[in-house]
């Protein structure tokens, strides 16, 4: 018999019995779609993780701290204070020297603001992190509006956040607030009255994505100028009247040194270096990594959990191919009276399920493409809000739908294979005499 | 020389615990061209004569050798293909496709052995409903023809492969008078045109109709002569 012919008429007897045919694919779609969905939104979320280290360029960072032993993340947030070597300037040259580093920058937290103030509106600052470095490359951002830091804004520009402008009215139209002049307020309480500075007023000439919260970036000169604080104390041996001046950079050193590496291959070098130096050294790379790790784990669960639905529907299909061949003991007989070889018989069976199998995968997947297509509608709008570029970001990958196709099509045909021997065993004359 | 010879055939069945013999030493010869009737009561063995010669069953001891051509240690693929090219089953109840159309069911042997494109197929299908009278009823399903009809329908699909040999078991038996007349006649002009023919029944009337007739009894065959 023509293979063809085999899958002409495979596909004829599926049709005999539609309602049964239709739960049993039902039943793969199922098992296909969860698969399908779940390896593709934690490849998905891996990728979007991935892609937004690479577009800041935190794939290829690094940062040194004072002391070693730091996460990525607590390594972006450390303080100054306590043990480890001290941050600064031969720091930072140090660091500079070592092979590969293509720019660094010293990075501070500057803590001193309570308010934020711009056209009447007045904007808390209390959950904000205002940072400061050096305008020189190695930091970006994300950037929805506006453009970086840059050396010739003489110390006068700041970079906001998406939720930031969005406290300042400004939601969805970053555009509009870039060039506008913001005023920082510095907190009350920062040593006695007589040091209470003037308002910084600084510009606007970016807005950023907010991560973690909100986020002001300042120049690194202009940071350090807004922590000094001076007053005159009665501090001298004769308690003469003396200038006092204050500043936590200068006391305790700066937050850490962010590294730029030439290229990621880079960076584990240059970990090694720094450490070797007995600072600490974090690599943007290994949280990557770490998360990455944690998607594939979860991508396992979910897949596993998907496969037990894929199972389930196996059984399913050597339920409905048993009863195939019950049913058509006698059709068999004919078949082989008129000449049908075993082969011929089980391959009949075989390819039905298969077809099962097939049509399921491909049902499957597109039912999760048009899953996904809903779920990116959802998530565009969320990723809009938060001030995320990204959109459509899960995505059936055409391998992860092909590799489903055909693991489903793997199946029907394993499914079918006991009911198909079963059906090319029998006695064509008993077959025959089947009622 | 003849066409079918069937030499020490010996076949023995378990039924319920008991063994039943449906062959015991048969030794039969087939011309070209015969009309053999093979009678018996029910349980004789004659059924199992025939599905040894058709290939659709093996004896425990003894040949078929049909054309030349031994089936004794024929494999599944070779006994198939014998089947389906050199022998056209006629059943005693049809046994058509009930979702197939008539011309479907003729052309199934053709589509089984992979003979020919599908527009062949179909001319070739039609000739043998044409041959059997019934080219009006191509596309016609089983249920929408009459006994008769049907069994002339499972004859052209016995035909369509221009079989050497036709063994129909018992083909009027599901059939009034009339139309099982009508049948046998259809067979008898297969016959006459050159078609050996071997057919299974009980019915006296037709084995009248045969050149040869003879009477198997708990598996042992005896020839009768035949007046004709």
């Amino acid at each position: 018999m023509k293979i063809a012919d085999q899958f002409r008429t495979g596909w004829r007897n599926l049709g005999r019995q539609k309602l049964r045919t239709t739960l049993t694919v039902f039943a793969i779609v199922i098992g296909a779609m969860s698969v399908t969905i779940m390896l593709s939104l934690v490849t998905s979320a891996r990728g979007f993780l991935v892609s937004s280290f690479e577009k800041t360029g935190e794939d290829k960072r690094v940062i040194v701290t004072g002391s070693a032993g730091l996460s990525y993340r607590e390594a972006v947030w450390a303080r100054p204070e306590g043990s480890g070597r001290r941050i600064d300037e031969t720091t930072l040259a140090e660091v500079e020297a070592v092979a590969n580093v293509n720019s660094a920058t010293l990075f501070a937290q500057i803590g001193q603001f309570e308010s934020m103030a711009f056209d009447g509106r007045e904007v808390t600052l209390q959950n904000t992190a205002i940072v400061a470095y050096t305008p020189n490359g190695t930091i970006r951002h994300s950037l929805l509006a506006g453009a970086e830091l840059s050396p010739d804004d003489g110390g006068n520009a700041m970079l906001l956040s998406t939720d930031l402008a969005d406290d300042l009215g400004y939601a969805g139209d970053y555009e509009a607030l870039i060039g506008q002049q913001v005023t920082l307020r510095y907190r009350g309480d920062m040593g006695p009255p007589e040091a209470q500075k003037p308002d910084e007023t600084l510009t606007v000439v970016g807005v950023m994505a907010s991560q973690d919260g909100g986020r002001i970036s300042v120049d690194l000169e202009r940071g350090v100028a807004m922590q000094t604080f001076s007053w005159m104390e009665n501090s001298g041996p004769n308690g003469q009247k003396e200038t006092r001046v204050e500043n936590p950079i200068e006391r305790n050193g700066y937050t850490s040194i962010v590294v730029d590496a030439r290229s990621k291959g880079d960076v584990e070098r240059i970990v090694l270096d720094v450490e070797s130096m007995g600072l600490g050294a974090a690599a943007g790379k290994d949280e990557i990594d770490a998360q990455s790790q944690a998607f594939t784990i979860v991508g396992a669960v979910l897949g596993g959990i998907g496969g037990i639905a894929l199972l389930v529907a196996a059984i399913g299909v050597v339920n409905t191919m048993v009863m195939a061949t019950l049913e058509r003991t006698r059709e068999i007989g004919v078949m082989r009276a008129i000449g049908a070889t075993k082969r011929t018989v089980r391959r009949l069976f075989t390819i039905e399920a298969a077809i099962v199998g097939c049509v399921g995968g491909v049902v499957g997947v597109i039912a999760s493409v048009l899953f996904a297509f809903g779920l990116n509608q959802i998530l565009n709008q969320q990723l809009r809000e938060r001030g995320v570029l990204d959109q459509n970001i899960v995505q059936i990958a055409p391998l992860v739908a092909l590799v489903v196709i055909a693991v489903t099509t793997a199946i029907g045909m394993v499914a079918g294979r006991l009911p198909a021997r079963r059906a090319a065993n029998l006695d064509p004359v008993e077959a025959l005499r089947y009622e | 020389m003849s066409l079918i010879r069937c030499v020490g055939l010996h076949k023995t069945y378990v039924v319920g615990g008991e063994t039943v013999t449906a062959l015991d030493d048969v030794n039969l010869e087939v011309a070209a061209g015969d009309f053999l009737a093979i009678r018996g009561p029910s349980g004789s063995g004659k059924s199992t004569l025939a599905n040894v010669i058709g290939g659709l069953d093996r004896p425990d001891r003894g040949r078929v050798v049909i054309d030349g051509v031994d089936l004794s240690d024929a494999k599944d693929r070779q006994l198939s293909d014998y089947r389906n090219r050199t022998i056209g089953f006629v059943f005693q109840s049809f046994n058509l496709q009930a979702h197939e159309t008539a011309l479907e069911n003729v052309i199934s042997p053709l589509v089984i052995g992979g003979v020919g494109k599908r527009r062949e197929r179909r001319e070739r299908g039609l000739r043998a409903l044409e041959r059997v009278g019934l080219s009006d009823r191509a596309n016609h399903r089983p249920t929408q023809l009459s006994g008769g009809q049907r069994q002339r329908v499972a004859i052209a699909r016995a035909l369509v492969n221009d079989p050497k040999v036709i063994i129909a078991d018992e083909p009027t038996g599901n059939l009034d008078s009339t139309r099982g007349a009508d049948v046998m006649r259809e067979l008898v002009r297969l016959n006459q045109q050159g078609m050996t023919l071997i057919v299974i029944t009980h019915d006296a009337a037709v084995a009248q109709l045969a050149s040869r007739v003879v009477e198997i009894m708990d598996g042992r065959i005896t020839e009768k002569a035949v007046a004709r």
